[in-house]
Formats: C-alpha cells, structure tokens, sequence
C-alpha cells in the first residue's frame, strides 16, 4: 500500500517533467546535483566537469521521459535514473581516447563509488540524435525567434497570453511561430 | 532527421501541433490516427515534428539550468551558518584536545627513550624503511592480463593476501613471470611474511632480465633485516644502490 502510494509520487513527478513544470524540475534538479558532484570529483574530475556533465544527464533524462522512455518502480526510481545516466556519461568519457590523450594517469584508478546499488538501465547513448540536431539549430535561431517558441513550446502558454506579452494579434503570433518553425527547419536540413 | 524534405504549410503544422498536444476533437482525432497508419509519408512528417519540438524544450530547459545551478548557491550559505556555529564549539574541544594530546606528548616521548633501548632494533629499522611498492596503474578496461591487473586493484588496497592468492596461479601460464615475482614477494613482505618475501624475490636476482632491479634488491635487503639476516641484508642494500638503500645502510652501520 505504501509502495504503491510512493511510485505515485514518481509518477506525479514524471507528469509534471512532460509538462515542464520549472518548479518540478528546478527541484529534481538541485537535490541530486551533490551526489554526482562527489562522484565526479572522486574520479578525476573537475567542478565544471561536474557541472557539465550533470546538465548534460538532466537533459538525457528528460528527453527519455518525454519520450516515454522512463517508468519509476520503486520511490526514488528517477533519482537513480539520473545518477545513473551521469555516472555513465563520466566513465564513457573516462574510457574515451579524448581524454587519454589528453591525461597522464599517474596511479591507475579505479572508479570510487560508495553508492552500490546499480539500477540496470538501458540508456543509449547517441551524441548526435536528431534532438541534438534540433537543439543545437535551435540556439542559431535569433533571438525574438527563440523566445517565441520556447514561450510556445516549452512554457505552453496560450495563444492569447502570447499575444499580449509579445504585443501582437494572435494571428500574427501564429505566422511569426509558423515562420521560425520553417527556419529552425531549414536550419536542420537545408533545402 | 528529415529525409523528405517536403515544406510544411502552416495549417499542417497546427493540425499537427493539436493531436501531438491532445486538443483535438475525438473524431479529427481518429482520422488523424488513420491517415498516420496509412500514409508512410506523413507519419515521416509528424515524427519530424515530434522531435522538432522535442528540440526545442530541450533547448530551452537547457538554458534554464544554469539559472537553475546557480540558485544553488544559497544553499552553500546555510551551510556556511551552521559551520561557523559549530566551528565556535570545536574551537573549545580544540583546546581540550591540544592539551590533552601535550600531556600524551610528553609521555609518549619520555617511553619511546625507553623502549628503544627495549626494541628488536632490526624490526624498528624494517618498520621504519619498509612501504609497500606503489604498484602499476591498473587502467579500467585492459582486456589482456584481467587477472593481473585485478589484483593489483586489491593490492593497492592493501588486501595482501587476496592479491597473492589471485597472482600465484598466474605464474606458471604468465609470461611477465618477473613482475609477478616481484608483486607477490612484496606483498608478502607487506604483509608481514618476510620468510616467503625472499622466496619469491630471490628467484629475480639470479636472471638479468628483472626491471625492478634496484627495487628488487631494496625489498630483499628489508626481508633479510627484518629476518634478522644482517649480514644478506646489508649486501643488497649495498647492491640496490637506491637513495633508501643507502639511507638504511648508513643506519644499520650505526
């Protein structure tokens, strides 16, 4: 009865991530920052790494939970999930030839994790999936573009609340959004 | 991404735009759901669209996190808060500690003039010599030589006896016989076993192959004194050269 009622919670969570509920994630977001910070900073990393490769995970996350890739079975199913995907990110790139040549590894090492309860995952790594594509296109858009659709798409504020913060007619705020759709299109793929 | 790069209309983009955020009435909704199942094309699109939008949150949470990173910060000063009370306490231990630890000082000082002259001066020189070889790295990954190099792992953690148990069934199939020599009579001395130390470290000095030569002859020195072998240990510290070696000669002369 009390498991059930706490993958609830998870499940409350998961909505709230595929709405893109700030507050939600912001939360999810500081109170597992530590742990990997720990984690990284015990096999040779650095503060940024750290950071980077957390932010790197949270979004890896996200993309498979709005994918529907992600089913919480027990209480802190998603926090595992996220520790695990940023525990991986680090060790790939630990073993890549990136970071070989880069380091003289002066005493082996051996990865220092206390946490030992693996969770098995199957997490595919693809660097360059089409949503990396589409994210990174995203960010040559201009300006005005951005704001549009992320206030459109990642805010999922109405049209009439659009229209009033951009001062414009909702029918012109469709042809702006259609607009820079088309270049963000073209951006990935050009004609 | 898109293979078929047929541009979309407007009115297309918001039809699809209402099924893939569920404001569609049921019927449009199932003919939207027909035409996907049928039209191979246009399930191409809407799956381009899919990630498209995808992208764009992405994007936009991404540029949301460092805000999200440095509003951390004001946790590190509560931190901070609790750490300058607590400090005010650990001060006051401090001060009880410090002179506690003085009045140990002075015993301990005045008993350690005392056991000297009471110590097996050769264990005393063995113990103060004596660290065990660092070891080689063991890099993750390394498919040839598992066993080897897992239990270096041990080794380095200072489980001597399951690093020799793991070592010695690789000596007869090995060909880095020599390491493995080296490795299993230095754990053995590291963990107490002098006797079985210059067993295995012994083997090395009658071949000229051995790469740890200096070392080598370090190690067997210190097996020697610490088996109460004055004389052999003096003749492979002589032989070792090593600035330890030296040190630890000049010692024992003394």
């Amino acid at each position: 009865m009390r498991e059930t009622k706490q993958i609830e919670n998870q499940l409350r969570v998961v909505t709230a991530i595929k709405a893109n509920d700030n507050m939600v994630l912001k939360q999810l977001y500081q109170d597992n920052y530590k742990k990997v910070e720990v984690f990284i900073l015990k096999n040779n990393g650095s503060m940024p790494q750290a950071k980077d490769t957390y932010q790197e995970a949270f979004i890896a996350m996200y993309q498979n939970i709005k994918a529907n890739k992600f089913t919480p079975t027990n209480e802190t199913a998603l926090q595992g999930y996220l520790y695990q995907i940023a525990k991986n990110k680090w060790t790939d790139f630990l073993r890549s030839s990136r970071y070989k040549k880069t380091s003289q590894m002066a005493d082996g090492f051996l990865i220092k994790d206390e946490d030992t309860s693996m969770i098995e995952f199957d997490i595919s790594e693809e660097e360059y999936s089409p949503q990396n594509l589409a994210m990174e296109a995203f960010n040559h858009l201009g300006n005005e573009c951005k704001k549009l659709l992320e206030v459109f798409y990642f805010q999922k504020k109405t049209l009439r609340e659009i229209a009033a913060v951009f001062d414009i007619g909702e029918a012109s705020a469709r042809n702006k959004k259609y607009r820079c759709i088309q270049k963000l299109r073209n951006l990935v793929s050009p004609n | 991404m898109s293979t078929n790069n047929n541009n979309i209309t407007q009115e297309e983009l918001e039809r699809i735009e209402r099924y893939l955020n569920d404001t569609m009435p049921d019927e449009q909704r199932n003919q939207f759901k027909d035409q996907l199942n049928t039209d191979y094309e246009f399930r191409l699109l809407v799956d381009d669209v899919k990630v498209m939008l995808l992208g764009i949150e992405s994007a936009s949470l991404k540029n949301n996190l460092e805000q999200f990173h440095d509003e951390m910060v004001p946790v590190k000063t509560l931190d901070q808060q609790t750490t300058s009370e607590t400090a005010a306490r650990l001060k006051k231990t401090r001060i009880k500690m410090i002179k506690f630890m003085a009045a140990a000082a002075v015993i301990i000082f005045v008993g350690s003039f005392w056991l000297e002259s009471r110590s097996n001066s050769t264990d005393r020189l063995f113990a103060k010599h004596f660290s065990p070889d660092p070891g080689l790295p063991t890099t993750m990954g390394e498919n040839e030589n598992f066993e080897f190099y897992d239990a270096m792992v041990n080794y380095k953690q200072g489980d001597y006896p399951t690093a020799i148990s793991k070592w010695q069934p690789l000596l007869s199939s090995e060909q880095k016989n020599d390491t493995l020599h080296y490795f299993i009579g230095v754990a053995h001395l590291a963990n107490g076993n002098e006797k079985e130390a210059i067993n295995y470290l012994q083997k090395l000095t009658d071949n000229d192959s051995d790469s740890f030569q200096e070392e080598t002859a370090y190690y067997l020195g210190l097996a020697y004194l610490k088996a109460d072998n004055v004389e052999d240990a003096k003749k492979y510290l002589t032989f070792s050269g090593t600035e330890s070696a030296q040190q630890l000669l000049s010692e024992l002369n003394d």
